[in-house]
């Protein structure tokens, strides 16, 4: 089966709830995606995009020191390696070049920790397009530095202060802004969530994550494991992989300080099903059905939802869904720090920390992790995490 | 028969354009709340449009968020919204709709739609739940004699308009405003041929909300449309008044009589 199905559904999830004066923008994005994504020209561009400016292809590493400890052969994809620290870009060079080829100049985007905030005003200063941040309060004021790459690529950025001030409502405050601007303007969303055709556009373009690592393999590996905030580095390396049963894959969500805590952001592990932003998946929900607030230490993980094919593809049990906390995630942080020399990510140091989960399960076996993004950024959480203890 | 039905029968033999005000359940607290759905009973409300308190109103401009914001602190359920409700046909028996977004709708299944029968909800607004996903809602409320009303919009083309028509029930409510709910000084001026084209299609009454907030906009749009919808304009006057409740009452008395008496 093929999915989405026609009407964005992965399952039971997915689909479209907008409300009306949106619904006429997706359905044009959505027939115009559907032109485009087997364009060979668009596909050209796209790869020239990804060779000549992101630096693609990212090399996948074996990472020696820590498959000594595991007693097992562990491979690194470094998404860290990418223009701009992550795997975002993937996504954003994708969709700025669809914006461009619809007509659209103003580009309208959400961010949590400032990741993708910043690899859309990257894209938006190449493909010279207007560019609008929207940002919850909170997080602007503790990724001041993140804030300063966007302004000086040339966007604006917009602290929001409704709700709880973070990501989830600078989705909502981009919703707003494009109900009210969507004649002109482009939403970029960052992650494989949101109304259809976002999640499938999202997945198509980072899927150049698992289809380099096909070609980059000798033979299928045991286990993959990523991190998942909405899941687009997951889904990224794991699309390709789908098919092959016999490779397990776990998507590790954040733990925070615990799921029986509930300060969390673990939608699948410690949520239910609902709808939000546009779509149907697991979130993070009082019995009113109202959003909880997530906490994770990694503000890219930061979020009470989950992209609608994971939540399908976790009732079917084709990929596992587990958490690790902040503290298992810091340690992990600094133990590939110092074992290989890579500082990785707080929300990429969420899939390096589930080894030790299934050390016993990996004893003998290959695993690919999903190196999504690198920490530079983290130095402060990551300070401030350890003197606090 | 369903009361939206009969209500816009009456209204067309006497040739007017009903007023709905809304407002948001709980805020700034539950009596509170209930005392102004009173007032604008009082004062001339033919219809009432009720809200129930989202965290996260993807759809509302800010006058709407913070009203929602302040309801939230009272943790109201689905339960009291109910009792409100059915509290407030005890008082008086006129159509009532419930505003709200999906969620909190979908997480209770098949009981919304028996809360909302026994409360005496007459129809159901679901700002994100277009028709291409509304039928796991709809079978639960057919049985209840239950209408979900449905949004057209400035950017709804005639093909889509003809699909949503298709679904309609009761009224169909056309967002007068590219954007998100809050008054506004002027309106566009293209609204009176849409609700034409509407017209063209359907027979159905057609109410309209988003950004209406002066006795001239309502003049005007009353010599067209079948009712008239202001919530942000009503809403304005709790958070300006927020620790003066008599004084709420008092300005939200004058406004909508002042509304009403605008109508044709």
């Amino acid at each position: 089966m093929k999915l989405p199905d026609n009407m964005g559904h992965f399952g039971d999830y997915g689909g479209r709830y907008i409300s009306e004066t949106l619904m006429p923008a997706i359905i044009e994005l959505e027939e115009f995606y559907k032109k485009i994504r087997r364009d060979n020209s668009f596909k050209k561009e796209f790869n020239y995009y990804l060779k000549n400016y992101v630096g693609r292809p990212t090399p996948l590493f074996y990472a020696k020191r820590l498959s000594d400890i595991y007693k097992s052969e562990i491979y690194l994809k470094r998404e860290d390696l990418n223009h701009t620290g992550a795997h975002k870009i993937n996504n954003t060079i994708g969709q700025a070049l669809l914006a461009v080829k619809m007509g659209k100049k103003r580009i309208i985007a959400e961010t949590g920790a400032g990741q993708h905030g910043v690899a859309t005003a990257t894209v938006c200063a190449l493909f010279d397009l207007e560019c609008e941040i929207f940002m919850g309060k909170k997080d602007v004021e503790r990724q001041e530095q993140n804030v300063f790459r966007m302004e000086l690529l040339g966007a604006h950025v917009n602290p929001v202060e409704s709700g709880s001030q973070t990501l989830k409502d600078a989705m909502n405050e981009a919703l707003r802004d494009w109900i009210a601007n969507v004649k002109n303007t482009y939403y970029m969303i960052g992650t494989v969530a949101g109304p259809h055709p976002y999640p499938q556009i999202v997945r198509d373009f980072q899927s150049v994550i698992g289809k380099e690592v096909l070609k980059q393999i000798k033979k299928l590996p045991d286990i993959m494991i990523a991190c998942i905030g909405g899941g687009s580095n997951a889904m990224g390396l794991f699309y390709p992989f789908i098919k092959y049963n016999k490779v397990k894959m776990y998507g590790v969500e954040a733990g925070g300080l615990g799921i029986k805590t509930g300060m969390h952001a673990a939608s699948i592990s410690g949520g239910r099903p609902g709808v939000l932003h546009g779509n149907k998946t697991y979130l993070l929900q009082d019995e009113f059905g109202r959003i909880k607030n997530a906490h994770s230490i990694a503000a890219g993980l930061d979020y009470p939802g989950v992209g609608p094919e994971h939540s399908y593809f976790a009732d079917k049990k084709r990929i596992i869904f587990d958490s690790v906390t902040d503290k298992e995630a810091v340690s992990a942080f600094q133990m590939l720090c110092k074992l290989e020399g890579i500082i990785p990510a707080l929300e990429s140091a969420h899939a390096v920390a589930y080894l030790e989960k299934i050390k016993s399960e990996i004893k003998g076996k290959s695993v690919i992790i999903n190196l999504s993004g690198r920490g530079d950024k983290d130095m402060h959480t990551v300070s401030d995490f350890l003197l606090s203890k | 028969m369903n009361k939206i039905d009969t209500f816009f029968n009456k209204l067309k033999a006497a040739d007017r354009t009903a007023f709905i005000p809304f407002i948001s359940i709980g805020d700034p607290d539950i009596e509170t709340s209930f005392e102004i759905a009173k007032t604008l009973i009082n004062n001339g409300a033919d219809m009432i449009e009720l809200g129930f308190p989202f965290s996260d109103p993807m759809a509302d401009g800010k006058v709407i968020q913070k009203s929602y914001e302040r309801a939230l602190k009272n943790t109201i359920s689905m339960q009291d919204a109910f009792d409100f409700i059915k509290r407030l046909k005890a008082y008086q028996d006129i159509p009532v709709i419930f505003f709200t977004y999906y969620n909190p709708v979908f997480v209770l299944g098949p009981k919304f739609a028996d809360g909302a029968r026994n409360a005496g909800v007459d129809g159901v607004l679901i700002v994100d739940l277009p028709p291409e996903e509304s039928d796991e809602f709809t079978k639960y409320i057919k049985k209840k004699d239950i209408y979900q009303i449905f949004l057209l919009a400035p950017t709804t083309d005639t093909g889509r308009m003809r699909y949503i028509l298709s679904y309609a029930k009761g009224f169909v409510y056309y967002v007068s405003v590219t954007g998100v709910t809050g008054a506004r000084e002027t309106l566009p001026a293209a609204i009176r041929s849409k609700v034409e084209e509407i017209r063209k299609i359907s027979e159905i009454p057609v109410g309209i909300g988003f950004g209406i907030s002066t006795k001239e906009q309502v003049k005007e749009i009353s010599g067209y449309a079948d009712a008239v919808i202001i919530g942000s304009k009503i809403i304005q006057f709790i958070e300006n008044n927020i620790n003066d409740k008599s004084r709420i009452l008092k300005e939200i008395a004058e406004f909508s009589s002042n509304i009403k008496s605008s109508l044709s």
